[in-house]
């Protein structure tokens, strides 16, 4: 990783607190000085709000925002005529940064997080932002001038709202505007924030941008001079389950480089902390060190090293992919099989229905990929959410509720036995299992049964090959699915927890919905005691249960899970020798 | 001229995202949809305008809508208020 080149470099990095003595830069307290006084640089304590809980030790790094061109453009004559034409090239690169962003987003940190790009995409579009800056320009201001006038007028608008979600979108503005600026002098990308080591970040808030760039593995909390509990950052930091303290106030800036103690669980950061609080976080921390330079040194050998729990469950470790570029990644590391293919992929990216040929190579390509492991493949689960326009839905108000996976499967018959057909033939290069989102009856599977099964008998009258012992599942996904899972199971083979759909239905909450976070956050156990249902009727029957959520990749989880007996967690890519290692890890 | 009032009963108000949902809803129509509150006008295709609007719980949202395809509007918005502002059941 390259060297910090921004000028004013930080201190070296400790790993954390418990750094040994003698190194070069050593951030670790000095042996000899008082017990309780403190012992490198100046002792300082602030106090905030915990916005997402927990406690660590390490290194303060403070945050610089790249300064993005702001204000340095260079003087020289302006014509509207190029000015607006430079707007609007800078207007269309945004875009699609935005876009990427949005789907790094998506992959990295989930729905809530990549939710904010949407808005950005939107606020990109406003006609009343684009207006002021065309009008700046008419005016005779350069581009870069024109969108810094109309960056003041809009979070001067924001900030005077009396409404503090509101005006924390002024950050919103200014990212997007700093987009801009940096587009428009050629720029590329924004820095990554970080550089090497491990870390507390201390900002004054970050943008959504820097967030989703931010290298996360090494971030270990948050401390923000303001902020509240929905800034990004907030929301950023419960998505990954680190310490986050908000609304601190200014921090000394001789705090930078500097060890501090960061419980956000009592709101408090302790800067250059005494040597009995440094033992006790020393100990904890010692612990969770040997734990990741483990994970670390052991990366290789962990790869393919049964996920067996020190109780002897072993649980399989999975990967949910969208697409066939993903299957080398989750080899790579390691993956026992795909647990979720989403199969939307081929249709979102054609202009008509994708025929069984298509369909059918699609899949092969990813089944024999994988090499003679699992690929459970998800049939189609489009709505009104994921519009299609071949598929001409009519447009609905919640479609969340609405006309969609099985629903809209079982009314189109020929689109799904084209898709079931595809990958019926696709089990013959491998370990191909099918399985069917959004189901709420018994009677819905055992439609779709009989729907596969005229499938298979067109195939065998074709002569076409496929693997006739192909396991045939459902996504429990509806509390409806969960409750009737005794007499759901006698219909199929397997299992596997969509979580996130599970719990905003079971919790009446939208997860895309950034207020609720923290109370779907507080609230797992209903969803858990769903999941134990489903698990014991299925395991009642022989058959086995995934789970492919979000919730599959959290640690807090993994035990419980286990303790159910959880056959397999399915996980993104990135998570998924972090699973197998908590998986090794429980009882 | 279709008009109708909605006092908000969500409890953050309408926020960025009920906001962007709006205006993508009101940009399906032709009509022209113009949302006062709390003495401001805001045009309600256009993000901005209507953040600016500051509206919080118990704000009252007046919606007028003009133009051919005013009725459907009409119904499509209160019901979008229903489902996104309510707050409650």
């Amino acid at each position: 990783m390259a060297e910090n080149n921004r000028g004013r470099a930080p201190l070296p990095v400790g790993e954390h607190c418990c750094r040994g003595p003698g190194g070069a830069g050593s951030l670790a307290p000095r042996e000899g000085d008082g017990t309780m006084r403190n012992i490198t640089g100046k002792q300082a304590v602030y106090r905030g709000t915990g916005a997402s809980g927990g406690k660590v030790c390490g290194t303060l790094r403070f945050f610089r925002r790249p300064a993005a061109g702001r204000g340095s453009a260079p003087a020289r004559t302006v014509s509207p005529a190029v000015e607006l034409s430079r707007l609007r090239q800078a207007m269309a690169a945004a875009r699609e940064q935005i876009a990427a962003l949005h789907r790094r987003a998506l992959s990295d940190i989930g729905r809530q997080e990549a939710e904010i790009f949407e808005i950005h995409a939107m606020l990109l579009e406003d006609e009343d932002f684009g207006e002021t800056v065309a009008g700046g320009i008419a005016a005779g201001k350069s581009a870069e001038d024109a969108i810094e006038a109309a960056v003041q007028v809009y979070t001067r608008m924001l900030r005077e709202l009396d409404d503090p979600y509101l005006s924390a979108r002024a950050a919103d503005i200014r990212d997007i505007a700093d987009r801009l600026l940096r587009i428009l002098s050629g720029e590329a990308q924004e820095d990554d924030a970080s550089e090497s080591g491990s870390f507390i970040l201390v900002a004054e808030d970050l943008s959504p941008s820097q967030t989703v760039l931010l290298d996360k593995s090494r971030i270990l909390g948050f401390v923000t001079f303001g902020g509240s509990s929905n800034s990004h950052t907030s929301i950023l930091a419960r998505a990954m389950g680190i310490p986050a303290l908000v609304g601190v106030g200014q921090v000394s800036g001789e705090a930078d480089g500097q060890t501090a103690l960061l419980d956000a669980d009592a709101g408090v950061l302790t800067v250059c902390p005494g040597q009995d609080e440094l033992e006790a976080f020393r100990r904890e921390q010692a612990r969770e060190n040997d734990a990741a330079r483990r994970l670390e040194q052991s990366r290789r050998a962990l790869i393919g090293r049964p996920s067996v729990t020190a109780g002897g469950h072993r649980m399989l470790i999975y990967a949910n992919i969208g697409e066939g570029a993903e299957v080398a990644r989750a080899l790579a590391d390691g993956a026992d099989g795909v647990g979720l293919l989403r199969s939307e992929f081929l249709y979102l990216s054609l202009s008509d229905y994708p025929g069984e040929e298509v369909l059918f190579d699609a899949y092969r390509q990813i089944v024999s990929g994988m090499q003679g492991k699992k690929v459970v493949i998800r049939t189609l689960d489009i709505g009104a959410d994921k519009q299609i326009p071949y598929f001409d839905l009519p447009r609905e108000e919640n479609p969340a509720l609405g006309f969609r996976a099985v629903r809209l499967c079982l009314a189109r018959e020929p689109v799904f036995k084209t898709q079931l057909r595809a990958i019926l033939r696709a089990s013959a290069f491998g370990n191909a299992a099918v399985m069917i989102p959004m189901i709420v009856s018994a009677d819905e599977v055992r439609r779709c049964r009989r729907l596969f099964d005229e499938c298979k008998a067109e195939l065998i009258c074709q002569g076409v090959d496929f693997d006739a012992r192909m396991e045939f599942g459902i996504m429990v996904e509806t509390p409806a699915a969960a409750v009737m899972s005794d007499e759901i199971s006698a219909e199929v083979d397997f299992f596997s927890v969509g979580t996130n759909d599970l719990a905003q239905y079971t919790l009446a909450a939208d997860r895309q919905n950034p207020l609720l976070t923290d109370l779907c956050a507080r609230n797992t156990e209903p969803v858990l005691r769903l999941i134990d249902q489903a698990a014991r009727a299925i395991h009642g029957r022989g058959g086995w249960i995934g789970i492919c959520g979000e919730m599959a990749a959290d640690p807090r989880l993994t035990q419980r899970f286990a303790d159910m007996g959880i056959d397999e967690l399915s996980v993104s890519v990135p998570h998924l020798l972090a699973v197998r290692e908590q998986v090794l890890r429980c009882r | 001229m279709k008009q109708f009032t909605y006092r908000i009963g969500d409890e953050n108000g309408m926020h960025a995202r009920p906001a962007g949902k709006l205006a993508t809803y009101a940009k399906r129509f032709v009509s022209e949809v113009s949302v006062s509150a709390n003495g401001k006008q805001a045009d309600g295709k256009r993000l901005l305008s209507l953040m600016s609007l500051g509206a919080a719980k118990g704000t009252a949202l007046e919606f007028t809508i003009t133009g051919e395809d005013e009725e459907q509007a009409c119904r499509t918005l209160l019901r979008f208020c229903e489902e996104n502002l309510n707050g409650g059941e």
